[in-house]
């Protein structure tokens, strides 16, 4: 009997202990509650899913370090939402008559955010960077060959050949402008001249940015973006109003109510790559067949609950230069499938490597796999980690299918280049004469409209000859604090915090 | 004392040993973190030159030897991704990790007592209802766990934030709220099995004869328990809290990600994702030695307290 | 008392094995056949448990699901056993530098995070279903061959060893025939327990994206699968989160019963 009392006295001391615990912790909550509330305010909170790839944009790809480091630097020129160049840190320019040479005038009122002043000298430097042996591009800049520094506020960019997209390569975040000599410090601690500037960077926590004074006055001083990698765990954020802007998806939107929602469309390409060195695959007739089974329309609704635009070739809606290729083999299963038998390859089988990583097109790759059954081709799925596809799809070419999507650039010729039949990027294994031509005449097109004729030729061939299934260009989907406006994203993945503010 | 210098040193073989085999299984599998970090935006060749001027075409086994050399004089290599010395990282990550694992294993030492109880009243409504809550909670997942408190509890009451974590030198409180579900969802997977070892092993000592000697020579039965059985039931879980502490780490990376917390686990897992080698490294040798400190002390202290038991029972 | 948890325990069990043994010869749908009109389309007479994002038969998933989760369950744990066993057992009677290493060894790898060893498999051998099984596997051996090597040394010094030791028995002969009846029983209980666990660490592998791969299901892949509509079709998770629940407690409640049998017969014993 005594001591089921002793028992008892222990539960009921437990209890009561916790629940004074439980008590006191709420009315000190109220309190910070209060104290909260008036804070946010002038603060704003950007979720993100993964930390940035390092600061330096001169050592990085990865479109995670651009949306950070476009509102810590500046570039020379920079592109609008409607895809024009205009000035930046480059107050004017101008490109010779013979196209090879690029002038630039540079703003003389620029200061660096530890004070010094912006010259030419650190245009030199951060170029001579870009194009240095460990940085990503350096093929993409090649083809400068001299960079003259004329005064503190005049520098000359020498190419070999004249360009067409030479202007845009210096409005891309890639081609930012970093202090002289400001050397590899940069992944950590980053000095620029933009709008912001990094206080600190916790990985995998947050990072967090302060607007620069003398910038446009109005903007939002102190903005921190917070590193989520669960989406749930960002949407329930959002709408508890932890979080002032993130990134979402479809099927959300229906969930968020009367949040305020932003569509962009993006120039990035999303499609299912085929290996045209694959003895199947090599027959154009197939690849058409393949083309025709797939029903792009459903595929973008059941994937991305409707929210991109439909493709027919390797170019984004949005891009100068885009021609409707969506119906050169419309959805036909019955057609498919009359064309796979008489090509007599019914009841193949290939391969489809999927990025686990991303699993929109884990899931884009799986409806593909049963459509293509339904034609009488069998799919056999492999999803391998995001590292082990870039060597083995990417790099050895060791695929017969594959779904993956494609960063969106200014100019096409960027995005096309890939298809030139010497290419190392060219994973396809795409050959195709006319293209190598026209992908050679379009670098050193100078007249706009010639060049659009270019592309568009380029994009009919490749919705002709399939290369590739062009699944479609995303729309991105923004929910943001109603409070919040001005918010614009660029069609490359980027988008400018200095323009935001948040209602009066 | 002799056991004890033997184990320590081999144990300090078996770390080197582990590091090397993450090396050479880092350098085996497919991907490095030149190619990961461009992804598909540059080419083949660009990754290869890269690779190069990074010093990464060397051997790997002069690859291996000047890491190894480096690390014993306590110098890890800078992150790949980060470009900041692994030292750092590890040292800023730590307290969050640490925090959330302590504050995980004294709630399921909390959860013991409820074991105790159990045990005392074998069979009746509170073992009942106890280990019914205990048997579903151990079967749950863990993610699944953490999801539902996130959007059921977290979404709900502002006393505890969705995500991120409050340093203790900031605020006792709001530290001790952003980890209270994390761990809460980590002490789940702990509890039922610390509950079943304490539980058999009381029921064991509570048949045994000298309890019956306890009751004949009339000792209190409360003072009887505390001083036999308990004990008892306390030193048991010493077995295999290594083991649960290895299996914490898994549950670690699993909640860090779903809460947001700038833990080591997450760390970890985005440092095989981008294949940072020499933050892999040496978080896994750090991992490794601290999992393999706290299983040499728990076994030491096993010993101890087993000695001192025998002695005093015969 | 212990018989009904007994009793609950087969009944719970009995869901998934029969669902999965149907699963063999008959499922209401193809697990892959896709009706992407008909997603989410909740509980209704063509679909008994409704339908996921693409429209494919929970059921039908479900049922493969059950099939996976037992055989990966039972398959690895018994790998990890036989391995963890025969390892325990030779760091238990071995002299003591290899008894040593092999302590060591045990050591080493329960403190390897698991799941970067599992990462590594992933990548290495690629498809889900074996590296799955095989990083199930190495999670289990060094808790059975912790497991063994305090069982026997507990035994070591008892009359009937010894007894077997002084006829000049062969070592591989006493495990054979004295240490194994006895330490069996009680792996057996860690095994049904084991697999409990296994079926966890697969749904936990999944949610980081390194289990079992799609178009397959299991418990994992198709909880992680709905987690990502946890906001827009909170419902979506129920089905399988349920049935694995129901799986793990009666794998959980038949290991406690045997065990507590066991401690039964062992105190009868004393």
């Amino acid at each position: 009997m005594k001591n089921k009392f002793g028992v008892l006295f222990v539960a009921l001391m437990l209890t009561f202990v916790l629940s004074a615990c439980g008590k006191g912790s709420e009315e000190v909550e109220d309190l910070l509650k209060e104290n909260k509330t008036e804070e946010t305010k002038d603060g704003l909170k950007v979720a993100i899913s993964v930390d940035p790839d390092g600061l330096d944009p001169h050592r990085t790809t990865a479109s995670s370090t651009f949306v950070i480091t476009n509102n810590i630097y500046d570039t020379l020129v920079k592109v609008t939402e409607d895809g024009e160049i205009v000035p930046s840190l480059a107050s004017s320019y101008e490109q010779s008559e013979d196209g090879k040479t690029l002038t630039f005038h540079l703003r003389d009122d620029v200061k660096f955010h530890d004070g010094t002043k912006f010259t030419a000298k650190d245009v030199a430097y951060s170029f001579e960077r870009i194009r240095d042996d460990l940085g990503p591009r350096k093929d993409n800049y090649q083809y400068i060959t001299e960079v003259n520094v004329i005064d503190d506020y005049t520098i000359d960019f020498k190419a070999e050949a004249p360009s067409a997209s030479f202007i845009s390569d210096f409005a891309y975040p890639w081609a930012a402008i970093v202090k002289d000599g400001s050397g590899d410090d940069l992944k950590k601690s980053p000095v620029g001249t933009g709008p912001y500037r990094l206080v600190n960077w916790t990985p995998q926590d947050n990072i967090v940015l302060e607007g620069v004074e003398h910038y446009n006055k109005g903007a939002i001083k102190n903005v921190e973006f917070k590193i989520m990698p669960d989406s749930t765990a960002q949407v329930t954020s959002f709408k508890k109003g932890d979080i002032d802007l993130i990134e979402t998806t479809g099927d959300v939107v229906e969930t968020l109510g009367d949040a305020k929602i932003i569509e962009i469309d993006n120039n990035s390409v999303q499609l299912m790559a085929m290996n045209l060195e694959n003895e199947h695959l090599k027959d154009e007739k197939l690849r058409q067949a393949i083309n025709m089974a797939v029903d792009k329309e459903e595929l973008i609704n059941a994937v991305w609950w409707g929210y991109g635009k439909e493709i027919g070739s390797h170019y984004p809606p949005v891009l100068k230069g885009y021609v409707d290729t969506t119906n050169t083999y419309p959805y036909d299963v019955d057609k498919a499938k009359q064309l796979v038998k008489e090509l007599g390859r019914e009841g193949i089988t290939l391969n489809m490597k999927l990025p686990t990583d991303y699993p929109n097109y884990v899931a884009a790759g799986q409806i593909i796999a049963e459509k293509l059954e339904a034609i009488g081709i069998h799919v056999k799925i492999e999803t391998i980690e995001w590292g082990t596809w870039l060597t083995d799809v990417y790099g050895n070419r060791d695929y017969d299918l594959t779904v993956v999507g494609h960063t969106g650039r200014i100019d096409g010729y960027d995005l096309l280049e890939k298809y030139g039949s010497t290419r190392s990027d060219n994973y396809f294994n795409y050959k195709n004469a006319e293209v190598d031509n026209l992908l050679s005449s379009i670098k050193v097109e100078l007249d706009d409209d010639t060049r659009m004729d270019m592309y568009k030729r380029v994009q009919t061939i490749l919705a002709e000859e399939v290369p590739a299934v062009y699944i479609q260009a995303p729309t991105r989907i923004y929910a943001i604090n109603e409070d919040l406006e001005g918010f614009t994203s660029y069609p490359i993945d980027v988008f400018e915090l200095k323009d935001l503010k948040f209602k009066e | 004392m002799k056991e004890i210098i033997r184990r320590i040193v081999s144990s300090i073989v078996l770390i080197i040993v582990v590091s090397f085999i993450t090396f050479f299984m880092l350098m085996m599998i497919p991907g490095d973190a030149v190619e990961i970090s461009l992804g598909t935006e540059a080419t083949p060749e660009r990754v290869r030159e890269l690779r190069a001027a990074l010093g990464m075409d060397a051997p790997w086994y002069t690859q291996y030897l000047s890491w190894l050399t480096h690390a014993i004089t306590g110098d890890f290599g800078v992150s790949f991704t980060y470009g900041e010395t692994v030292t750092s990282l590890l040292t800023s990550r730590l307290p969050v990790t640490l925090s959330l694992m302590v504050m995980a294993i004294i709630i399921a030492v909390l959860a013991l007592t409820i074991g105790v109880f159990a045990a005392l009243k074998q069979n009746k409504t509170f073992d009942i209802i106890a280990r019914t809550l205990m048997q579903i909670g151990d079967a749950m997942p863990q993610f699944w766990i953490a999801l539902i408190f996130l959007v059921y509890i977290s979404a709900q009451f502002d006393v505890f934030p969705i995500s991120g974590f409050t340093p203790f030198t900031e605020s006792v409180y709001g530290g001790f709220m952003s980890l209270l579900l994390p761990a809460l969802v980590l002490a789940f997977g702990m509890i039922a099995t610390l509950i079943r070892i304490v539980r058999s092993s009381m029921l064991h000592s509570l048949k045994q004869d000298y309890m019956l000697m306890t009751r004949v020579s009339g000792m209190n039965p409360v003072v009887a328990i505390i001083k036999y059985p308990l004990r008892d039931a306390l030193i048991a879980p010493l077995t295999v809290i290594g083991i649960q502490i290895a299996g914490l780490i898994s549950g670690v990376i699993v909640v860090e990600s779903i809460f947001s917390l700038p833990g080591v686990g997450r760390l970890l897992f985005s440092a095989v994702l981008k294949r940072d080698l020499f933050l892999i490294l040496g978080l896994v040798s750090f991992i490794v030695t601290s999992v393999i400190i706290i299983t040499l002390i728990t076994d030491i202290l096993y010993i101890l307290l087993n000695k001192r038991m025998r002695r005093e029972e015969s | 008392m212990r018989k009904y948890v007994f009793i609950l325990s087969v009944i719970l069990l009995l869901i998934p094995l029969s669902l999965g043994i149907v699963s063999f010869f008959y499922t209401p749908y193809p697990i892959t056949e896709m009706d992407i009109d008909n997603r989410f389309s909740g509980i209704s007479k063509a679909h008994l448990l409704g339908t996921d994002q693409f429209g494919r038969d929970l059921l039908s998933r479900l049922m493969v699901a059950s099939r996976y989760a037992l055989l990966l369950g039972t398959v690895s744990v018994t790998l990890g056993l036989c391995a963890g066993a025969f390892i325990g057992v030779i760091s238990a009677l071995s002299n003591k530098w290899i008894s040593m290493i092999f302590l060591r060894f045990i050591d080493g790898m329960l403190a390897f995070p698991g799941i970067v060893l599992a990462m590594m498999f992933v990548v290495v051998f690629g498809d889900g279903l074996y590296s799955t099984l095989i990083a199930i596997a190495i999670f289990m051996i060094p808790i059975f061959a912790r497991l063994t090597y305090s069982l026997i040394k507990e035994q070591q010094h008892a009359l009937y060893i010894v007894a077997a030791k002084s006829m000049g028995l062969s070592t591989p002969r006493i495990v054979w025939r004295h240490y194994l009846p006895v330490i069996l029983p009680r792996l057996v209980t860690q095994f049904s327990a084991s697999i409990g666990s296994a079926i966890l660490i697969e749904s936990a592998l999944s949610y980081l994206g390194l289990g079992v791969v799609p178009p397959n299901a299991s418990f994992g892949l198709m909880l992680k699968e709905a987690q990502s509509f946890m906001l827009s079709y909170p419902y979506l998770i129920l089905p399988s989160g349920i049935l694995l629940v129901i799986t793990v407690l009666g794998l959980n409640l038949m290991g406690d019963t045997l065990n507590d049998r066991l401690m039964k017969l062992g105190d009868t014993h004393d």
